[in-house]
């Protein structure tokens, strides 16, 4: 293979150069995979400048990572269990933060309005979809960001998420619920 | 799709048994818009590389220990024969004293030159 150029390598040779020390295959990697996990951070985080400190956190875990991946299963599953998992920290970690600033206690769902900046380029559907999700509570949100955005199936959801596939189906169908309700204050 | 068609899709879209390529196809617009910034990937590789030249004085040093270690050895090595070969030639034997230089010393010399007497 020609070093410098991975247009259309497989991941298995990607992943061997990238381990052989070639930066421009782990360009690659990024280019290939950078949409895939800015749907998943940026659906569950928004569109702030945190989601694009994980976005840079996913790879850099990546690339340190990248010795352990053992091939079990396709990379993207990988790089979507390691953008799962910090997205969900950060989500944790927001939580804590506003919990020590607000003891309000009020349960009541309201509908985060999101700026949107660049509007023009945003079609409503996006709008919707970003409002809905922010609103959704956290452990519903994935599982329908993984549906929505990803296109994933309930089985891969279930793989990524290291969830039993009942807890998905019924999460699922929980996240619908509260995304009908959402949906009806838009 | 209006509104209330869009918000109507997104509810079916979570049916357990909703047709993904359906799904997907009509995200598919959507879900282009979500991306990194023009320069995200930029950003990721100054900081990873960068984050690289910051351990690489460690690596480089094990680095090195590691290319240095065997020629070192077998210099070592080496000259410990030669040295060998040198005490057998002129010893004619290879005993622990003649080794350590003390084949023509007597223990009543080595005493003297311990003691001073």
């Amino acid at each position: 293979m020609t070093k410098g150029w991975y247009g259309d390598s497989n991941e298995s040779d990607l992943i061997k150069a990238v381990l052989e020390g070639d930066k421009t295959a782990f360009t690659e990697i990024v280019s290939r995979y950078r949409k895939m996990v800015a749907r998943t951070v940026k659906g569950m985080l928004g569109d702030s400048v945190f989601a694009e400190d994980i976005g840079q956190e996913v790879f850099i875990k990546l690339y340190y990572s990248l010795a352990e991946f053992r091939g079990e299963s396709k990379l993207s599953t990988y790089i979507q269990k390691i953008a799962v998992n910090l997205t969900l920290n950060e989500i944790k970690r927001k939580k804590r933060f506003s919990s020590m600033f607000s003891q309000t206690g009020n349960n009541e769902m309201k509908v985060i309005d999101i700026t949107v900046r660049d509007s023009e380029e945003r079609n409503e559907a996006k709008e919707i979809v970003d409002k809905a999700l922010m609103t959704l509570d956290p452990k519903f949100r994935i599982i329908v960001a993984m549906r929505m955005l990803q296109g994933y199936s309930t089985k891969e959801t279930a793989e990524i998420l290291d969830l039993p596939l009942g807890t998905v189906l019924s999460r699922l169908s929980r996240a619908q619920e509260q995304l009908r309700s959402i949906l009806d204050k838009l | 799709m209006n509104r209330s068609d869009i918000k109507n899709f997104l509810i079916s879209s979570l049916d357990a048994d909703a047709d993904l390529n359906k799904v997907n196809q009509e995200m598919e617009t959507v879900n282009r818009m979500y991306d990194f910034s023009d320069s995200f990937k930029d950003r990721l590789l100054e900081k990873l590389f960068s984050r690289g030249l910051e351990i690489n004085p460690q690596i480089e040093f094990l680095r090195t220990i590691s290319w240095a270690f065997p020629r070192i050895a077998l210099t070592g090595v080496a000259a410990i024969i030669l040295l060998l070969i040198s005490i057998f030639l002129m010893e004619d034997t290879l005993s622990f004293n003649t080794i350590l230089g003390l084949s023509e010393s007597y223990d009543e010399n080595i005493i003297s030159m311990l003691t001073g007497n």
